[in-house]
């Protein structure tokens, strides 16, 4: 085997990624040299840090062209690079609520953000591995380091029930997609994406049910990590035993991660095998969890649990994006446009580059919504009601308008975004998503979807009920101050108001991201 | 056009904003200050209303004080607003109330009070903003956002059960409006072709008006002539139903329409003084403004398929409301099933497709802001003094507060339409065109015609006996209760409140031409619109199409960016 020559401009592509890890170990590093009682104010400012640059770098990448990267292991397209921007995005905030939550808790040390970083820098790569080992090893990166972060509070049970269940339910579904995998790699012999879709048509033909068998195990396995029904057994239990940050980190980063790779891998699937069979694995899948999330949040009274629920059903509205972009007509073999589909696509082909704009900008948006009520989650709980499990009670959203205006209208907003109500963010990419349905001629699966998402708003506007016509209750917690968490309200309530009502330049990034490599 | 004109109707909207953000600066601790200031901004907005009223010009272009720029360019979508004769009209019955309401809260509203205003700031820009937009998707954004101040209003400002009454507002109108933006989707999808495609109303109407022509010419014509159909007209054919109904459920939700109705007593019961006011006043009317400018006109045939089913609704609305309004004990349910009712006459005259019923619809839309509006305020004050709503705990208030039981009578009487009020031109007008309209034969017997008209009629003089019924129990007979012996009566800022509301029902009751002036192009327009969908009418093309501005530059799916060329794409590896 030939040792190929790497120079270092061929590191430049993973140069998010690499900030991250050089954050990390920044942070694993200086902790050895602190006593117990030193400051480790600079731990979360060196983290947000971090984020804003690879943030930074993601988007200046954005604009570079789709190319291999390390011998196409991975590709740099403007897709990854938008993922990227996304999950530093929730890195960013989620660090932010994290201070006051860990400061609270004597639990500041430099593993917290470290972890946090590897683990994006896991998210970050996953959305570009091209792969299907180096999808795997990356799953993997990503997963242990929120193993660990569910646990990192060992006091009670429940970090480490929820750290424990969400340890064997990850690596079976891990072991489910690397089975999938293995059958891919049997039937095509090959595990390189961009080299499979011939091969794959022909096992198509000499082995069916091999490469069928394939393609079903590895959904499952991606449908384990973004959450979907029924392989969602595991959200609720693990969102609520995990530390509010972590659990704000989970549900956007580790969803957008998945889904971004779950739409590369099956791009590449689909041309392989008939589109039709994906169409209807994704829209069964789109329909149960779509329908069963909102059913399922209604009578939580639990806010992070809601929110756990409330994630399923968000990524049920993700899936119809999914579905609508393997709708293909009669006899058209399937192809992804991308940016020019515009110019020069059929209706089908306009209709898929907007699913899967759709998608994108839905993972902003999700992350922007979802962080931001997870922010406002950390804000509210104390440590002491954790075991009695009233932490998160609705009662503790009380007359929350009466005793900070200021925080009742951030969570008012998320709580908006998140059903989907205009002038916010969540409503322009629910309307991008359905839009896309609607023009791929996934009428019902639409109206499916539009009135599981009425459903939905009942159990967010109880959140808001109980902030602005409920009395204070008597013998109220002092609802401690700080900057930081602050700081992560203002950002992600102006992202979702504003963004609702400016696009800014994040269409246009939007319309860029739509090119995916290779297609 | 000057400067002034291109951004009048953006002043309009927007003002209430901008002061909002000035309310929200303001210390909470001065209510004085807080009132003050909202009152200002509802009074000047008032002004500009009130200009942009006077600067629509009634034999102009259809849309006037247009103003156009791109937003969200992706989804198609400009922000593009301008005002027709109806949508003016509206405009004007907004800006009327929004003075008026902050002053019928001054004591009403006790606690959150910084709140309170800017909740009703926000709400009156997002109401301007739902009357002229031009764009289908700024609609949708400005009608569902509108949802969420009236629901604050309803659920932190409102009585006792206030929390079950806001939500279900909210979900009520929620769920069928969501249904709306489904069709909406699939209309913008239908109208044009991939690229070109583009959620502005004049784009969607015009893309869909050849089609709307041919389905109409072969329901007309012989058994299976739509077999022959192709394209789009074919699409309209066999989905158009769907789409009218997803846009009518939605929209005779917020009319409301019997029986879809439900939420609205509930809503107005435990809603405060301002609430009630809003709502009766502004918001009912964007159901039926909805079904004017909107599911009727895009939807001709399949609306005129719909038309009998329809007013069937309307009728039952009519006489279900008086017969509800017969059997309350709540002065304010009473007031609320009026409305119901009212809007009856609205959705009737629109559905009799006649220069009269439309006239008399839009005109009764304008009356039912102005009379059940001071009714919710006027009774406001009664239940500020007696914290009831129940006539048996009045009787005889006459004697004790005779200016307030005048002012009542006064608006009775407007409700009731007596001649010389308001109320009695508009539903005169209704009832003439109902009577005059083609219903009957659409509904397969041109005896029916009557039959509607005869049921309208009597909900005419249910009307008059339960308005005249609560009235006679509420302000005449003896003073039986110790605790009314001593009501005040209205002081000055409350006559103040209501002196307009008693002027303009004169105004409108002795002088309607002017304000008839400025609906008649939109009722012209509207039924040659809707007329679209009825087999053999004439065609009139000037009155059909619709003429908008256009932006500079094409605003369908630009890219801000150059999309990456893919020949840059490198060669796979093998």
């Amino acid at each position: 085997m030939n040792l190929p020559n790497l120079v270092l401009a061929d590191f430049l592509p993973l140069l998010p990624a690499i900030i991250m890890v050089a954050g990390a170990s920044i942070l694993l590093l200086s902790e050895v040299f602190l006593s117990a009682t030193s400051s480790r104010a600079y731990q979360a400012v060196l983290t947000v840090v971090t984020a804003v640059a690879a943030g930074a770098v993601a988007v200046a990448l954005m604009f570079e062209p789709p190319q291999e990267v390390l011998l196409g292991f991975g590709v740099l397209d403007p897709f990854s690079s938008f993922l990227t921007l996304v999950v530093c995005v929730g890195l960013g905030l989620a660090a932010l609520s994290a201070v006051s939550f860990l400061r609270k808790r004597g639990a500041e040390r430099g593993e917290f953000y470290a972890l946090m970083l590897f683990a994006s820098a896991g998210m970050s790569l996953l959305a570009m591995s091209n792969e299907l080992i180096t999808v795997f090893v990356n799953v993997e990166v990503l997963s242990i380091a929120t193993y660990a972060l569910t646990a990192y509070l060992r006091r009670g049970t429940r970090p480490s029930e929820a750290g424990f269940k969400y340890f064997i339910l990850g690596a079976f579904s891990s072991a489910v997609l690397l089975y999938g995998a293995a059958l891919l790699y049997g039937a095509t012999g090959t595990t390189q994406l961009t080299a499979m879709v011939g091969p794959l048509g022909a096992a198509m033909q000499s082995q069916p049910g091999l490469v069928y068998t394939g393609v079903v195990l590895v959904g499952a396995g991606f449908a384990f990590k973004v959450a979907a029904v029924p392989f969602h057994m595991w959200t609720p239990d693990v969102y609520e035993g995990a530390p509010t940050p972590v659990t704000a980190l989970m549900s956007a980063g580790v969803k957008a991660a998945a889904f971004a790779s779950m739409v590369r891998v099956f791009i590449t699937v689909g041309k392989g095998i008939d589109p039709q069979m994906l169409l209807a694995l994704f829209s069964t899948l789109a329909f149960l969890t779509m329908v069963a999330g909102n059913l399922l949040a209604i009578p939580q009274r639990n806010v992070k649990r809601m929110l756990a629920y409330s994630s399923i059903a968000h990524a049920g509205y993700l899936l119809v994006g999914v579905a609508a972009l393997f709708v293909t007509a009669p006899g058209e073999s399937f192809r992804l446009l991308g940016a020019s589909a515009l110019t020069g696509g059929t209706a089908l082909d306009v209709a898929r580059a907007e699913a899967l704009r759709g998608i994108l900008y839905y993972l902003l948006a999700y992350t922007f919504s979802a962080v931001g009520a997870f922010a406002m989650v950390s804000a509210l709980e104390r440590r002491e009601d954790e075991e009695k499990g009233t932490a998160w009670d609705l009662e503790r959203f009380s007359g929350l308008a009466q005793r900070r205006p200021g925080w009742a209208f951030a969570m008012a907003a998320f709580m908006l975004s998140l059903g989907g109500i205009p002038p916010t963010i969540g409503f322009m990419s629910k309307l991008l998503i359905f839009q896309a349905a609607v023009d791929a001629g996934l009428i019902g699966l639409t109206i499916v979807g539009v009135l599981s998402s009425a459903a939905g708003v009942y159990y967010y506007l109880r959140v808001v009920v109980y902030m602005f016509m409920r009395p204070v209750p008597e013998g109220a917690q002092v609802l401690e101050r700080s900057w930081s968490t602050e700081l992560a309200l203002v950002l992600s309530t102006a992202a979702v108001v504003v963004l609702g009502i400016i696009p800014g330049p994040v269409m246009g990034w939007l319309v860029q991201a739509s090119t995916i490599f290779g297609q | 056009m000057s400067f002034f004109d291109t951004h009048l109707l953006n002043l309009v909207v927007f003002l209430p904003l901008v002061f909002a953000a000035l309310v929200l600066v303001l210390p909470g601790s001065e209510p004085g200050q807080i009132r003050t200031v909202t009152f200002i901004a509802m009074l000047v907005d008032a002004v500009f209303g009130v200009w942009a009223y006077l600067r629509y010009v009634p034999g102009g272009p259809e849309f006037q004080l247009e103003y156009r720029v791109p937003w969200f360019e992706m989804f198609g979508t400009s922000y593009h607003i301008g005002v027709d004769g109806l949508a003016v009209s509206l405009l004007l019955l907004t800006v009327f109330l929004g003075p008026l309401v902050v002053l019928a809260s001054t004591t009403y509203i006790s606690h959150r009070i910084k709140e309170f205003h800017l909740a009703l700031l926000v709400l009156q820009t997002t109401m301007l903003g739902a009357l002229v937009s031009l764009d289908v998707l700024l609609f949708y954004v400005f009608f569902e956002a509108m949802l969420i101040p009236m629901y604050l209003m309803v659920g932190v400002w409102g009585a006792e059960d206030r929390q079950m009454a806001a939500v279900k507002f909210f979900l009520y109108t929620l769920a069928g409006s969501l249904l709306m933006l489904v069709a909406i989707i699939a209309v913008y999808f239908i109208s044009a072709p991939a690229g070109s495609r583009s959620f502005d109303y004049a784009a969607l109407y015009n893309g869909l008006l050849d089609a709307n022509r041919q389905v109409t010419a072969c329901m007309g014509g012989p058994q299976g002539a739509c077999d022959s159909l192709s394209g789009l007209a074919r699409t309209m054919h066999t989905w158009g139903p769907w789409l009218f109904a997803a846009f009518a459920l939605a929209f005779a939700i917020k009319v409301p329409m019997w029986p879809v109705h439900t939420w609205l007593p509930d809503a107005h019961v435990q809603a405060p003084v301002a609430g009630s006011m809003i709502l009766a006043g502004v918001m009912l009317k964007m159901g039926t403004f909805g079904f004017w400018r909107f599911a009727i006109p895009l939807f001709p045939a399949a609306a005129q398929n719909a038309r009998p089913f329809l007013a069937v609704l309307s009728v039952i609305g009519i006489v279900y409301g008086a017969l509800m309004c017969l059997a309350q004990r709540d002065i304010k349910k009473l007031i609320a099933y009026s409305s119901v009712s009212h809007l009856g006459y609205c959705m009737l005259g629109i559905l009799a497709v006649t220069a009269e019923g439309a006239t008399g619809s839009a005109y009764q839309m304008l009356n039912h802001g102005v009379s059940t509006g001071a009714l919710f305020l006027l009774f406001g004050f009664l239940y500020e003094r007696r914290h009831s709503r129940l006539m048996a705990d009045f009787g005889g208030i006459a004697k004790v507060m005779p200016v307030f039981t005048a002012a009542f009578l006064i608006i009775t009487f407007s409700s009731v339409a007596v001649p010389g009020t308001n109320g009695f031109i508009g539903e005169f007008l209704v009832l003439l065109g109902t009577f005059k309209s083609d219903l009957g034969v659409a509904a397969g017997n041109p005896h029916l015609t009557v039959v509607f008209g005869a049921f309208a009629t009597l909900g005419v003089i249910l009307g008059a006996a339960y308005m005249l019924w609560m009235v006679q129990k509420v302000f005449f007979g003896g003073l039986t209760h110790r605790e009314n012996q001593h009501l005040r009566d209205m002081n000055l800022r409350e006559g103040l409140t209501v002196l307009p509301f008693i002027i303009l029902v004169g105004v409108m009751g002795l002088m309607p031409q002017p304000f008839l002036d400025r609906l008649a192009p939109s009722t012209d327009r509207f039924l040659a619109r809707a007329r679209v969908g009825t087999p053999g009418a004439p065609v009139q093309d000037d009155q059909v199409r619709v003429e908008v501005m256009s932006l500079p530059s094409s605003i369908t799916a630009a890219a801000p960016s150059a999309p990456v060329p893919l020949a840059a794409v490198p060669s796979q590896r093998q």
